[in-house]
């Protein structure tokens, strides 16, 4: 009888909650709670240490199973900030000594062994304090371990960790801009001649001499591909010296929106070379969506009427070989221009001549020779430039820090391209933050003495 | 005319009817080759007031007579053919450019394709071309007809469209040339002569457009039966005779000097290509030539047997030297001036020039800017000429992945300097330098020749003979052309690519009639002596980057003949590049002259 009653003492001493979990677990401690730099404030990084259950048994059992979070909006003088998860909590600095882990709804939970957690649901300029506690089969709790001080998120308006990114992008709009301003004033941008824009006049001479038509295929997809819009922008060209040479254009297309387009833009190259009576809306016209449908209605045109000039500006998947190689049976010039790595071996091999990639979307600067396409063109080569010589430098760096280990600075710098202007560690390198910490960390030793995670 | 055997041909006279002057020589077979034994000059009779062309030739050929104690010109008057041992010459044969040569325009569809086959037509045949017509000329039909009636020219060629390609076109061209109703140069009842030499499907619309207006047209095979091949031949061909029985029949006494020619009459510059490429044909070579005159700057070229000549009209040292100052600018004539040159008198001796082309140079400073100026219309003209003589364009292309970074449009120039064997020079500031050294100077400067060059000069503008003569019998023309016709300079050797200054551009070894060895520095030019007649093996060794004809750094042997001037070694580079600080430019230049020997005061007298 003296054992029951010594037991049932001992169960009333336990601390119980108030729906009755048994908090019967060790607690984690060191609780921190971080704002996350570099974010527009919606981001607390938490921290402990793990609970020193958070282990497994001897039989593979877990007293720990994982750990639950708790926030809480700190009161600050105006009153309460919003974000309050249950009316008790309001404006409580510190969690009460009762609390209930059921009625209160945790912010998240995380598997044992974790010791972090990333609140993504927090609001900036708000403080709020933190809580973790430990949690076990059977609803069982540890104490709260709560977080020293409140933490409030900030918005900070530059991401440190994308810095070098602003500065390369500064650096290239700079030249960029220089270049604009350069052309306008009448400096000599020179842009390499593309042979295969070269060729237009060729390929459009070739037609009229033969006195067959100028075949122009704007590719497959519709207006709202960029490589569809660089072959308009060639169609423009071609146009103008169809119409200067009264040679004959026939652009069969595969989406209704590009015929439009393709037409607009022939009729003001006719128009502005003085021959808007040669041009016949009816030689721009649309023949199907389906990709096989319409390569096989421009193999027909390219049969019936053998052109003398076969173009092909634009996105091509398949066709390209079957369409490039119809033509070149039939003794036609082709050009081609196209930014899919896929179909250009088969158009170089195929056709005369062709744009490569950035020398197709160069083509609309080539043609036009407006100073500000011509100045973004040489401001993007630069820019190219500099992506090339970091790459370079990378390769370097890294090949001589991986062959001299011991050197600090190979490594360091090694580090800093990898992490920081290619990585996101910002402008400062890691070495000089680390001996930044270790000074931080040695003055507060010397100051006070460590303080706990703080619980209850 | 008359067939001969071309072996029983032992005596030759031909002339050359120039617009001032018309020139004989007299070629005579001695000791089993042919050899120009004399020749005679006297001023061109054509214009009023004898209006007869032969009165000049007769007075020449007397000249040629007397000197060579041969009777050649009969109590009637005409030349005395076929030769006895004593008296007159077994062919008798001309050429002309007196009146201004043989003018015409030409027509095509596109400027770049059939219109620039016409004029390489045009040219070939020894002509002049006015205007190119075409439908991408980027002028309207009431522009192009206004030009076609201000125009008068002996006869216009229309091309366009390959066979069985574009008629439309070719016809909408035929109809700009009949409504304007060009005037011909001579004789105010003389129908225009026009070749069609374009798509045979339009010929029958071509001949109605034609049929009225006073034209007489002649069709000819398409000189551009397919876009991938020219077909020169039958226009040419056309344009000669059209030249004899229409052009040079309207003019005073070519009617009777037609009669006493043994073989037709040839536009001059015409006879001169056809004896380069004989030449070029016969010793397996490529070879430039180059007449400046006054007026006008004649380019000819034969690379892989693909002749082609152009005709700068306003490259000239008389007539047209301001027009040189103001294309070259004046900054780039005085690069070549070792000294300073006050800018006013130089404007002012450029148009006394102008005005009085007949005008020498008194003083060695005016010789050397004379000198400088004809660098520049060389160096223009040839420029112009490289841009002209391409390959066709409007060809279709073949294609391998591996040209995927190196795809090279057509219409590039056949010109390469590397290739070029012969270079061969003509007109008076090139002839009549007081110096041989001048003229090779002047050569190596404005042509900037690659690995090793042949130079030589025309010594009497006796080229055009040897062309007509090259239709008759080409041994005899190929035979005086090496030996009398051609006084060798030398050989220059010159390095392409760009040698550091002061560093090793090539070594050399020469062995043979003349033995030498060392090295050329980068900018650096030498003279060796070999004179002419001696010959030798040179072996180069060039620096790395630097070709001198085998790729860059490889070395190179070949065999070199001397001449006036000997063999030159040219360390400078290509291009050629000259310092832009003026006195910087001028000591490099100077070092250049002296290296050369080029105005050596106390050797020659330096005025003429």
């Amino acid at each position: 009888m003296k054992r029951v009653l010594v037991a049932l003492l001992l169960l009333a001493c336990l601390p119980v909650v108030a729906h009755g979990q048994t908090v019967t677990l060790a607690a984690p401690s060191n609780v921190t709670a971080q704002d996350v730099p570099d974010d527009v404030g919606n981001q607390v990084a938490l921290k402990w240490d793990l609970s020193p259950e958070d282990r497994a048994d001897a039989d593979g059992g877990r007293s720990v199973t994982g750990y639950v979070i708790y926030r809480r909006v700190v009161q600050t003088g105006d009153g309460l900030e919003s974000g309050a998860e249950t009316p008790s909590g309001s404006g409580v600095m510190a969690f009460a000594d009762d609390f209930d882990y059921e009625a209160n709804q945790p912010v998240g939970t995380v598997p044992y062994s974790v010791a972090s957690f990333l609140d993504e649901n927090v609001e900036g300029g708000v403080s709020y304090m933190y809580a973790v506690a430990a949690t076990g089969p059977g609803d069982t709790f540890s104490t709260l371990a709560v977080t020293a001080m409140p933490v409030v998120p900030t918005m900070e308006y530059i991401n440190q960790g994308k810095i070098w990114f602003l500065i390369i992008m500064l650096l290239i709009s700079v030249v960029i801009i220089y270049f604009v301003f350069y052309a306008k004033r009448g400096g000599q941008i020179k842009v390499r001649p593309i042979a295969g824009l070269e060729a237009v006049t060729e390929a459009v001479g070739r037609s009229t001499e033969m006195g067959k038509p100028v075949l122009f295929v704007p590719g497959i997809l519709d207006i709202n591909d960029i490589q569809t819009v660089a072959g308009i922008t060639v169609l423009s060209n071609v146009a103008r010296t169809a119409a200067q040479y009264d040679a004959e254009l026939k652009v069969p297309t595969a989406r209704s929106l590009v015929m439009t387009t393709a037409r607009e833009t022939v009729e003001a190259a006719y128009l502005g070379e003085g021959r808007p009576d040669a041009y016949n809306e009816d030689n721009i016209y649309y023949l199907t969506d389906e990709q096989f449908g319409y390569t096989a209605g421009v193999q027909g045109v390219m049969v019936r009427e053998k052109p003398a000039a076969c173009f092909y500006m634009g996105a091509f998947y398949a066709e390209s070989l079957i369409l490039a190689e119809t033509a070149n049976s039939i003794g036609a010039i082709q050009v081609a221009g196209t930014a899919m790595p896929s179909q250009l071996p088969f158009f170089v091999a195929a056709c005369d001549y062709t744009l490569i990639g950035e020398e197709f979307f160069a083509a609309s600067a080539y043609l036009s020779n407006d100073p500000e396409q011509l100045g973004s063109l040489k401001g993007q080569d630069v820019g190219k430039v500099i992506a090339a010589l970091l790459l370079v430098l990378g390769c370097l760096f890294a090949t001589l820090s991986g062959i001299f280990r011991d050197s600090s600075t190979l490594q360091n710098v090694n580090g800093y391209i990898t992490n920081n202007v290619l990585g996101e560690d910002g402008l400062v390198p890691e070495w000089m933050l680390a001996a930044e910490l270790d000074q931080t960390q040695e003055a507060e030793q010397s100051a006070q003495p460590a303080g706990d995670g703080g619980g209850n | 005319m008359t067939n001969l055997d071309p072996d029983k041909i032992k005596v030759i006279l031909a002339t050359d009817c120039g617009s001032t002057t018309t020139k004989a020589i007299l070629i005579q077979y001695v000791d089993g080759e042919y050899r120009q034994t004399h020749r005679g000059e006297a001023p061109t009779t054509v214009e009023k007031p004898f209006a007869d062309v032969t009165m000049g030739v007769v007075n020449s050929v007397t000249e040629i007579a007397e000197l060579a104690g041969r009777r050649l010109v009969g109590d009637d008057g005409r030349i005395i053919s076929p030769a006895t041992d004593t008296e007159g010459c077994d062919i008798y044969i001309s050429t002309s450019s007196a009146g201004g040569g043989l003018q015409m325009m030409v027509a095509g569809v596109i400027a770049e394709m059939t219109a620039a086959s016409a004029k390489r037509a045009a040219l070939g045949a020894g002509s002049i071309v006015m205007d190119v017509i075409a439908a991408n000329d980027g002028r309207r039909p009431h522009d192009q007809i206004q030009r076609i009636r201000d125009l008068r020219p002996d006869m216009i060629l229309i091309s366009g469209g390959t066979d069985g390609g574009t008629a439309d076109k070719v016809v909408q061209i035929s109809e700009l040339v009949a409504p304007a109703k060009p005037q011909p140069r001579f004789g105010s009842d003389y129908s225009m002569p026009i070749i069609y030499a374009g798509n045979k499907d339009a010929r029958e619309s071509v001949s109605e457009v034609f049929s009225e207006g006073g034209f007489d047209l002649q069709i000819v095979d398409n000189l551009r039966p397919v876009l991938e091949r020219e077909n020169l031949g039958p226009a040419r061909d056309k344009i000669h005779d059209i030249f004899l029985e229409h052009v040079m029949a309207q003019a005073p006494g070519y009617d009777k000097l037609m009669g006493w020619t043994g073989a037709p009459i040839m536009p001059t510059p015409g006879a001169v290509g056809d004896i380069l490429q004989t030449v070029a044909r016969l010793q397996d070579i490529n070879v430039v030539g180059v007449d400046i005159g006054g007026a006008t700057t004649d380019v000819f070229s034969v690379f892989d047997e693909t002749f082609n000549r152009t005709v700068s009209a306003n490259l000239g040292m008389s007539y047209s030297i301001s027009n040189v100052c103001a294309e070259a600018t004046m900054p780039n004539v005085l690069r070549w001036v070792p000294f300073d040159m006050n800018e006013r008198e130089l404007r002012n001796h450029v148009k006394n020039k102008m005005i009085r082309p007949t005008t020498i140079p008194q003083t060695r400073e005016a010789l050397m800017f004379e000198q400088a100026v004809a660098r520049e219309a060389l160096r223009l003209a040839y420029k112009q000429h490289k841009e002209f003589a391409t390959t066709l364009k409007g060809v279709q292309q073949q294609r391998t992945v591996g040209d995927t970074f190196s795809q090279q449009t057509s219409g590039k120039t056949i010109v390469d300097n590397m290739a070029l064997d012969l270079l061969v020079a003509s007109g008076g500031v090139l002839s009549h330098a007081p110096r041989m050294h001048q003229t090779a100077m002047m050569l190596i400067d404005a042509f900037e020749p690659e690995g090793v060059t042949m130079l030589a000069k025309d010594s009497i503008f006796m080229m055009p003979h040897l062309g007509v003569l090259s239709s008759v019998h080409p041994k005899a023309a190929e035979q005086v052309f090496d030996r009398d016709c051609l006084v060798y300079l030398g050989t220059c050797v010159c390095a392409a690519g760009q040698p550091k200054p002061g560093k090793t551009c090539f070594k050399y070894e020469l062995t043979g009639d003349r033995t030498a060895s060392g090295e050329i520095v980068g900018g650096q030019m030498e003279l060796l002596p070999l004179a002419e007649g001696e010959s030798g093996t040179i072996t180069l060794s060039p620096s790395r980057g630097i070709d001198l004809g085998e790729g860059p750094g490889k070395k190179v042997q070949r065999s070199v003949r001397g001449g006036t001037v000997g063999l030159i070694l040219d360390g400078r580079g290509r291009p050629l590049e000259l310092p832009e600080e003026r006195a910087a430019c001028q000591s490099t230049v100077q070092g250049w002259l002296d290296a050369l020997d080029v105005y050596a005061e106390d050797k020659e007298p330096m005025a003429v």
